[in-house]
């Protein structure tokens, strides 16, 4: 990945380190004591984890080298392959609608002032409540018949539609709270991103005649590439490996009704915390990874890592 | 025994633990030095032994953490070795990663609380330390059959049931009233029980809850039903018996509550083991639940009357019901098992008058639970007798089998086939054949101790 | 949204309104099952489970249960220490890496950044038996060391950042380069002010992350004494019951201190790149 942003030219240095070197140096010093935290606490698990994959383990302290043993058994594995669809389908519903409407968001709240600036925090409300408690309350208000929005399907016309407990309907519930509790989040971020959008160029478009949909298109869109970039990548990792995504899905549904709403990480944590199957489950959380990989990478190159095209 | 990381048997090529703790060691050592890892190993002989459990001081029972805490500084009183108590939120200890993480690690409580569907995990794990030396004759005679056989191997105890919670149907005497029913009409059938339900049903609550979720606790709760027509898991060959007409009327049974519209496909609260949220709240008129909701409801749903019976029997069936209950157990691998082996049994399986009465007590004033000894259900006396747990103890209780302790992989293939037929639509007899297939090829390869 | 000239005055007006009203109503509905919870924590045991909104009748005492029946006090102090120092410290990290990542020229720069983007690929979850194994052998079990110090690497602070600082006008920059400024005084003096806006909204993000976590805390105390918020919300449950009203009352108690860091820290996010004098 050849790279050509951030070109500054540096005044040469007479003494010491050439100029280069001081820049490499400075370079790897900043970003030393998050990398050696980083692998430390992550990589080092990770790659612990990575070998586990190969081993036959009882959770006691049981260890035997097993091959592709359970890669083998993943293959063969429906469950493993129902939860690996689940997981597709989770994503694909859950992470353009989460791009629409953190963006959507942001646009609509963008403005400064009060008025706006009490509406974002009530977006954002969503976020500051331990995720355990509010798959609770969803749970109750999607209740058969009692629930409100039960009651609110039955005056739409839809009576007995259990939200929860239908295995059509488990995963679009699921989504959507996912959706509500993670869009105001994204609309922080988008919000960060749109405050760096240079006003002049909107001042611009508009005595060039442009009308909002123009500069959306125009200027907005692809001035915020690098947030886009960042919002794609972090919510794909989060529908399809993160906590919240899992926190949701356990606390509402613990992946029922029928496997309906078994995500990946559901069956991963099933079989490593419930089954002590360790090794198993830590060769699907290896390809849960690599899939995540090729998935990052892919977007990675398309979008030459959310950097601008010029410069 | 001074150091926690002594090798601990198994000796198939390199331990996992040694490995991972090895590469770690390697890690942090390159960055920290080696001062840490001394400092594991100087572990103080006499340290007290942990004791994992999960009542703990803020959860919502005041008397069950005094009993907890009661016990322990009774033991500390008059022993050497002490005792503490270590918490662990309850949804934690029975679906978290504590227990796991701790005992991968090496680093599990030294006393802790199993129930039987973790029985076999962990002892096929080898964690679980051999009880029966501190056990005297006389004390394993008192407790019966059906409650100590799903703890024993090979003739051996390897926990010990401080409780025994047997399920039966609950229903609110209001309910019956308002749809023009009474304690006469309690449903003998399953037939019956539909037909009650219907009745019962209204446009704001069900008839009846059978639990929802996936989980061990589904599983437990539908047990007697397969039981009832004389369904098994396993047959004394060892293979499959889960293809047979008392599985598939079982599953159908569940799956007809549904369809009937009787039956809820979501539960309120924390679970169908939630009385309160369930039958307390009004949500439904009559639910399968176990013992302890004879205290949930009479704490929480005050001004409810409720009223409690058998579970019904299918046509030409006999009636059983399911009875669960955690234990006691010691960790093998912990510090001094033999001191934690003693001590479960001088807590809930010794002759003295003490163990006896702490039995009694969990039981009648920390829990509204059937003790596992004959001589704690005498000593009670009267507490075991009055009311609705009189109904227990004389036409419930009776007829209770244990909570069968299977692996997990038999569990999550019974799981699957309740969940498939119960809110799947699933055909039940396509259902309990394609199970019986899967158990059959688990069972194949299955080697560790019998599954009850 | 830029001010729409394109219309008449009285057409914007009306259109004004019309935005602001989605915005009410869709804000609305996002709270709604927030006071949903609410009003749980003013209802009594029996009543947690009602349909009904509005509590029959609202008491305080589930709210003075968790004060003072519970050591929810020492709960929270925990949570603030662990929360308040990950979100410094983090927040110091992240910059320096982000912005070596964006704007310093080395070799192995990209390698690195998808070395440490990879670690965003697995979850909590997956990888706590080897991570408490770490912590173990770095003698950090049951202690605010172990609370802290794993929660610090986080790569999404990382990411953003350095995301942040690829779309930052290089003139600021390179004012200070002719200055003949060191690497060290370009970041603290210039870059990291330049930041404040992104930063800000980090100091929400993170702080929330450690104040609502739960798995990490739960598996590496032992004590009581160093549980979490989260942790004694969860002890609420039972072995058979969960006392919604407590476990409510507690999430209220806990959000709102949240909520108050959210209102201060946003007018930063919104207001801050104005005064860098950018525009």
């Amino acid at each position: 990945m050849t790279d050509q942003v951030a070109q500054i030219s540096y005044p040469s240095e007479e003494r010491g380190l050439s100029t280069k070197h001081r820049e490499w140096l400075a370079g790897y010093l900043f970003v030393l004591p998050d990398a050696l935290g980083l692998f430390i606490f992550l990589g080092v698990p990770m790659v612990l984890s990575l070998v586990i994959g190969f081993f036959e383990v009882d959770g006691f302290g049981g260890y035997r080298f097993v091959g592709l043993a359970n890669y083998q058994r993943m293959m063969r594995d429906p469950l493993f392959w129902q939860a690996a669809r689940v997981t597709a389908l989770y994503a694909i519903l859950l992470v353009p609608l989460l791009f629409v409407c953190g963006l959507g968001l942001a646009l609509l709240v963008q403005k400064s002032n009060r008025f706006n600036s009490v509406i974002r925090s009530m977006f954002f409300a969503p976020h500051v409540v331990s995720l355990v408690v509010v798959a609770l309350v969803w749970q109750l208000m999607s209740v058969d018949k009692i629930g409100i929005l039960s009651r609110l399907m039955s005056a739409l016309g839809l009576p007995g539609v259990s939200l929860l407990g239908d295995p059509n309907l488990a995963l679009l519930a699921v989504v959507a709270v996912s959706l509500w509790f993670l869009m105001g989040y994204y609309m922080l971020i988008f919000l960060g991103g749109l405050q760096d959008i240079p006003v002049q160029y909107y001042e611009a478009a508009e005595i060039d005649g442009a009308g909002p949909v123009q500069r959306f298109w125009y200027i907005t869109l692809p001035l915020l590439k690098p947030t886009s970039f960042f919002v794609l990548m972090i919510s794909m990792v989060a529908a399809v490996a993160g906590a919240q995504a899992f926190d949701i899905i356990y606390v509402m549904t613990k992946g029922g009704p029928a496997n309906s709403t078994a995500v990946l990480i559901i069956y991963i944590y099933q079989q490593a915390f419930g089954f002590g199957a360790f090794g198993y489950a830590a060769a699907m959380a290896s390809i849960l990874v690599a899939a995540l990989v090729l998935m990052t990478a892919i977007l990675f190159l398309f979008t030459r890592g959310g950097r601008f095209e010029h410069a | 025994m001074n150091d926690s990381r002594t090798p601990t048997g198994k000796t198939a090529g390199v331990s996992r633990r040694s490995l991972l703790a090895g590469t770690a060691a390697l890690a942090a050592g390159t960055v920290t030095g080696f001062p840490f890892i001394n400092r594991m190993a100087v572990r103080a002989q006499d340290a007290p032994l942990k004791f994992w459990q999960f009542y703990a001081p803020g959860g919502q029972v005041a008397s069950q953490v005094a009993w907890f805490e009661k016990t322990v500084a009774d033991w500390n009183d008059s022993h050497a070795q002490k005792i503490e108590l270590e918490y662990v939120p309850n949804s934690e200890y029975i679906n978290g990663t504590k227990l796991a993480t701790a005992f991968a690690s090496g680093t599990g409580p030294d006393i802790f609380i199993i129930s039987p569907g973790d029985f076999l995990r962990y002892y096929n794990g080898g964690v679980l330390h051999d009880l029966t030396p501190f056990i005297s004759e006389e004390a394993r005679a008192d407790f019966p059959e059906s409650v100590i056989a799903n703890r024993m191997v090979d003739g051996k105890i390897y926990g010990i049931p401080m409780e025994v919670e047997p399920m039966a149907i609950y229903y609110s005497v209001k309910a019956f009233e308002e749809a023009g029913l009474n304690e006469n009409d309690v449903p003998k059938t399953w037939e019956e029980l539909l037909d009650v339900a219907q009745k019962l049903t209204t446009p704001e609550r069900y008839g009846i809850v059978f639990e929802t979720k996936p989980g061990y606790y589904q599983n437990f709760t539908w047990y007697p039903f397969m039981w009832q027509g004389g369904g098994e898991i396993q047959s004394e060959d060892g293979r499959s018996a889960f293809d047979s007409p008392a599985t598939v009327q079982a599953l159908k049974f569940w799956q007809d509550a549904i369809n009937l519209g009787v039956a809820p496909r979501q539960v309120l609260g924390y679970g169908a083991n939630d009385a309160t949220a369930n039958l307390g709240s009004g949500y439904c008129a009559m639910q399968n639940v176990g013992i302890w909701a004879i205290s949930q409801l009479t704490n929480n749903a005050p001004d409810m009357p409720f009223g409690v019976f058998p579970l019904p029997t299918p046509p030409g069936g006999k009636y059983v019901t399911v009875g669960g209950g955690w234990a006691f157990v010691a960790n093998a691998r912990g510090r001094n098992p033999d001191a934690a082996g003693e001590f479960c049994a001088w807590a809930l399986a010794s002759m003295e008058q003490g163990s006896i009465d702490r039995v009694v007590n969990w039981c009648t004033e920390a829990k509204s639970d059937m003790p596992p000894r004959n001589s704690a259900l005498e000593a009670g006396g009267d507490a075991f007798n009055r009311g609705v747990m009189g109904v227990f103890s004389q036409e419930i209780h009776p007829g209770t089998r244990a909570e069968p302790r299977v692996p997990p992989e038999v569990y999550k293939i019974i799981s699957d086939a309740i969940q498939q037929t119960q809110l799947g639509g699933a055909d039940p007899q396509a259902t309990a054949t394609a199970a019986s297939q899967q158990l059959d090829a688990f069972l194949a390869s299955y080697n560790g101790a019998p599954i009850l | 949204m830029p001010r729409p000239h394109f219309f008449a005055p009285s057409q914007a007006r009306l259109l004004q309104f019309v935005w602001m009203a989605v915005s009410a109503v869709l804000a609305a509905m996002t709270l709604f099952p927030l006071f949903w919870m609410v009003s749980i924590a003013f209802k009594t045991p029996a009543e947690s489970f009602s349909p009904n909104m509005i509590p029959a009748a609202p008491t305080w005492q589930n709210f003075i249960y968790v004060l003072t029946e519970v050591p929810f006090l020492r709960y929270m102090f925990n949570s603030f220490i662990v929360s308040a120092t990950v979100t410094v410290v983090a927040l110091l990290f992240h910059s320096m890496a982000g912005y070596a990542l964006a704007r310093l020229r080395f070799p192995g720069r990209e390698a690195i950044f998808l070395a440490i983007f990879s670690t965003l690929l697995v979850s909590l979850p997956v990888i706590i038996v080897p991570l408490f194994i770490v912590v173990k052998t770095l003698g950090m079990l049951n202690s605010y060391a172990g609370l802290i110090v794993p929660a610090i690497f986080n790569a999404f602070g990382i990411f953003l950042l350095r995301q942040y600082y690829l779309s930052l006008p290089r003139e600021l920059e390179e004012a200070a380069v002719i200055d003949g400024a060191g690497y060290w005084r370009i970041y603290w003096s210039v870059v990291l002010p330049l930041s404040r806006p992104i930063l800000a909204a980090l100091t929400i993000l993170f702080f929330l992350a450690n104040w609502n976590s739960f798995l990490w805390p739960l598996t590496i105390t032992a004590d009581q004494n160093l549980w979490v918020v989260q942790v004694g919300i969860a002890n609420f449950q039972s072995q058979y019951s969960a006392a919604w009203n407590y476990m409510m009352a507690a999430s209220t108690i806990v959000a709102l201190p949240m909520l108050i860091l959210f209102v201060i820290f946003q007018r930063q996010i919104m207001e801050s790149i104005k005064t860098s004098g950018l525009k």
